[in-house]
């Protein structure tokens, strides 16, 4: 009997150890595939125990917020479209993007978790998440909105001085509410919904002039020489024309930017020659990433993502004036011109002002830094100049505003192919101490002046009644 | 005896602590804290009457089998604290059936007395739920008296121990040596092995009639292991693989749910929202625990994971106490097989060695059965876990069997001129 029990215990020993090989196969081997099986909704469900934080704008605007019924978690955005595709979504079915899928670390509380947080992490006591307060202004944002309704582009408000995002606006846009619902219809619109225009590239225009002038003064070239426009001009074999082949006459640099004058600035540009073009260029932040919460696509002068050693003389007249393969991004635009109107200085751009606990208290709050130091403010001086006479006596007079003294500069990009130009309009006001600048788009509007400035002039006239910024 | 404080002490430490843990998530309540007062003052007051008594046998056998429980009732306050509270009061009610059994059963020899009454008695009961029994979870096996309802295999399994450990030490001889010649082996006669036959083939027929499949296989397993335990022939072990292997193809084509259960066996993930849902999420749960766990109340398996409270509850204490905790559960389990083999050893008479092997053995498949079914090593087969999974019928069943089992110690240590002769008359 004693070998017999022998024998069965050491046989239900191997099972035991058989077993615990069994539990090493499923909890250390095939742990992670497991965890992303389909049928696995471990990780969804870990995510549904945190009630996700609000969003809110500048003034206490909820923007996104969870509704709790019957332990029943709702996201709901009371704004709908209006700060779509900025906001994004998080959805079980679809996960997320936008500020909810970046703020997400913020938003379930993962992030610098409090010391209540980390209890909860440890203990998984249904737990809140941290509250967003962003520097948006959903006042200017709905204005962006409503003037974009209908189009396809996008429109980007900053203040200067800070580097704070006030409006972000991307058209076509979607409704969050009920997005699971509706994904299909959505994802099938025409002019990509879910794509935050503000942060795609494309071709400057004369908008870029404002740059090729800081590489004119960083050359040191006379801005005060005339030069005649007679509508085309040759260089090195290429010939430049100027939009509906006006010639402009006699201009010197005031003038050829109020009256974006082509053939000036090809001259020019190649005058101050590509070394000088291309510093001011990395000056302003090309080839460089944006830091910023969202990504940002990277600003381009060639086809290729870094800022080139060189440029040839063609390219280089070409990309002086916004063409050739130069492509920015609406917001990089905003920053260049708010680099102008903060004395040469471009501020980091941000959104996120303040996290908040749910007991109010401020985990993170983000304090105004330089980012670029794209001119002296001398040579920022003259190029808002240069940008008020645009608005008094030039081409981008209709965003021109009785009470204050708007600095802008208007874009008809050729993206290429017999289409309509893209219609840029950056600006920024008042001139003497900017407090908003603007950058709009409207893909295929036509020109800068007439289809993006009504809606820049709309969001600056909004944000300088409404004294934005008094609490900065 | 400062031991057995001190392993007291441990024991609930593990009950306060993971109720600590719970009372902090908001998942125990007052009432259940309160029974759990009753129950770790039953526990001690447990210490002073063996002490008043002077309990000489196995001082490990209990407190192991106690942290089991506590591990359960922890894990059972965490997925289900309803379930928990009754089963508290079936902890306390298991607690006090050990004790009494310990001290009112004078003699367990006794009990070898009426092998062929609880033979039969164990044949009727089952065949008495066949018939008026009340089907859950698929299986016929529970009968209802009154409010009450009684898993009666897990009686049955009390009798057939007791038939087996009593019939066996009476034939082991005949059962050992043979006395037919077929070929080169020499078998037992018929009437030697036919009551044993004609009990284990009846009470495993009706069982398959009641669709306990799983309980049918702890039989099954039983049987064979204890035969040859007293034997030591490899030739009982031999004949049982093929009638195994035999009856088991009877069955899957005869049910339909053995065809399912071997077919998510095979491949859980191709129906894992069907047929495969309950051991794919089972999986999840194991898997989702990793080496130290999502600790305690943490896991998601607890909501998901069906029957997590019974057949499945090892599955939880895997996903929210690791690796380590799971680890832990296995090797409590094998300290009481194998505590209840070495109280086998030294057990006074052929009876009691039998018995107490017989105990050690059914708790040990039992175990083994459904944990390998949890982590997919074996087709799953529903059967609850010993003291750690819900349900008041298995939970005293098995306090009543380890009640036993102490007595056996008891006995052997308490008169130790007898322990000198013990298995004298058999030894070979």
């Amino acid at each position: 009997m004693k070998k017999g029990l022998r024998n069965v215990a050491i046989g239900f020993s191997l099972s035991i150890i058989c077993l615990s090989f069994g539990l090493v196969y499923w909890q250390v081997v095939r742990s992670t595939d497991l965890m992303e099986n389909p049928a696995n909704r471990r990780l969804i469900l870990l995510e549904q125990r945190v009630v996700r934080g609000g969003i809110f704008d500048r003034n206490g605007e909820v923007l996104a917020q969870t509704d709790l019924n019957d332990e029943k978690k709702t996201r709901v955005y009371p704004k709908g479209e209006a700060i779509e595709p900025l906001m994004g979504y998080a959805t079980l079915l679809h996960g997320s993007s936008g500020l909810e899928a970046y703020l997400g670390d913020w938003l379930l509380g993962i992030k610098d978790a409090t010391a209540t947080q980390a209890l909860e992490q440890a203990f998984q006591l249904p737990r809140r998440g941290n509250d967003v307060v962003l520097t948006l202004d959903y006042r200017l944002q709905k204005v962006a909105y409503e003037g974009l309704k209908g189009k396809i582009g996008s429109a980007v408000a900053l203040d200067p001085r800070s580097g704070e995002v006030l409006a972000l606006a991307s058209q076509p846009s979607f409704e969050g509410n009920g997005l699971d619902e509706n994904w299909d219809k959505i994802s099938q619109k025409p002019g990509s919904p879910f794509l935050n225009h503000a942060f795609a590239l494309y071709t400057p225009g004369s908008t870029l002039k404002i740059m090729t002038s800081g590489a004119l003064l960083r050359a040191g070239l006379n801005t005060g020489d005339l030069y005649n426009c007679t509508g085309t001009a040759v260089i090195n074999g290429q010939v430049i024309r100027e939009q509906n082949d006006k010639a402009h006459g006699w201009v010197n640099f005031n003038l050829a930017l109020a009256e974006s004058c082509n053939t000036y600035f090809a001259t020019y540009g190649v005058k101050a020659g590509d070394k000088q073009f291309l510093q001011t260029a990395k000056a302003f932040g090309f080839g460089e990433e944006i830091p910023f919460e969202l990504p940002v696509k990277l600003s381009t002068l060639t086809n290729e993502a870094a800022v080139p050693h060189r440029l040839d003389e063609n390219l280089l007249a070409a990309s002086a004036f916004g063409q050739g393969e130069v492509l920015v991004s609406p917001f990089h635009m905003a920053l260049i011109t708010a680099g102008v109107a903060n004395q040469g200085v471009i501020m980091q751009p941000y959104i996120v002002e303040q996290v908040r606990d749910e007991n109010q208290n401020v985990l993170y709050q983000k304090n105004p830094e330089p980012w670029l130091t794209a001119l002296s403010a001398d040579q920022a001086a003259r190029i808002k100049s240069a940008m008020v006479t645009a608005v008094n006596d030039g081409t981008a007079s209709p965003g021109g505003i009785a009470a204050f003294q708007v600095a802008a500069k208007t874009g008809s990009a050729e993206p290429g192919g017999d289409v309509p130009t893209h219609a840029w309009y950056i600006a920024f006001a008042p001139a003497d101490n900017p407090q908003i600048a603007v950058a709009v788009l409207v893909e295929n509007g036509g020109t800068g002046g007439g289809a993006s400035a009504p809606i820049a002039r709309a969001i600056i006239e909004s944000a300088l009644s409404q004294k934005v910024g008094d609490n900065t | 005896m400062k031991r057995v404080w001190i392993l007291r002490l441990i024991i609930l430490s593990v009950l306060w602590i993971g109720l600590g843990v719970l009372t902090l998530d908001g998942k125990a309540n007052e009432q259940i804290l309160w029974q759990a007062g009753v129950f770790s003052l039953l526990l001690l007051i447990g210490v002073a009457v063996e002490k008043l008594v002077a309990y000489r046998g196995d001082l490990y056998l209990l407190p192991t089998v106690q942290l089991i429980l506590v591990i359960g009732l922890v894990v059972l306050t965490r997925i289900r604290p309803a379930a928990a509270l009754k089963q508290f009061w079936w902890a306390c009610l298991g607690l006090f059936v050990f004790y009494f059994i310990l001290y009112a059963l004078r003699d367990y020899r006794a009990l070898g007395r009426y092998r062929y009454l609880a033979g039969l008695g164990a044949v009727v009961l089952l065949f008495i739920t066949l018939l008026f029994g009340v089907a859950q979870g698929g299986a016929t096996s529970w009968l209802q008296i009154g409010n009450l309802n009684f898993e009666s295999e897990e009686l049955v399994k009390v009798a057939m121990l007791i038939f087996l450990a009593s019939y066996l030490s009476e034939y082991e001889e005949i059962l050992r040596i043979g006395t037919v010649q077929i070929g080169r082996f020499s078998l037992p006669d018929w009437r030697t092995l036919g009551p044993f036959l004609a009990m284990g083939g009846f009470s495993l027929l009706l069982l398959a009639a009641q669709k306990s499949l799983g309980t049918a296989l702890v039989f099954f397993s039983l049987y064979v292991l204890v035969l040859y335990v007293v034997t030591e022939r490899w030739i009982y072990l031999g004949v049982a693989v093929p009638v195994f292997l035999c009856t088991g193809t009877l069955g899957y084509f005869l049910f339909g749910h053995v065809q399912v259960r071997i077919a998510t066996w095979i491949d859980p993930w191709v129906d894992a929202s069907g047929g495969g849902y309950q051991i794919a999420q089972s999986l999840f749960a194991i898997g989702g625990g990793k080496i130290i766990g999502t600790g305690l109340g943490n896991g998601i398996g607890a909501s998901q994971v069906p029957a997590a409270s019974t057949d499945f509850i090892f599955a939880i204490i895997a996903e929210e106490l690791g690796f380590a905790g799971a680890m832990a559960v296995l090797m409590l389990f094998l300290i009481v097989v194998l505590r209840a083999f070495h109280i086998s050893v030294k057990a006074a008479d052929r009876f009691g060695q039998i018995l107490a092997a017989g105990i050690g053995i059914l708790v040990g498949t039992e175990a083994i059965i459904i944990l390998a079914g949890v982590t997919k090593l074996l087709p799953l087969t529903g059967i609850p876990l010993p003291w750690v999974s819900y349900g008041g019928s298995s939970l005293l069943i098995h306090f009543l069997l380890l009640g036993i089992l102490a007595n056996i110690s008891h006995a052997e240590a308490a008169d130790p001129m007898h322990s000198k002769h013990k298995g004298r008359e058999y030894a070979a």
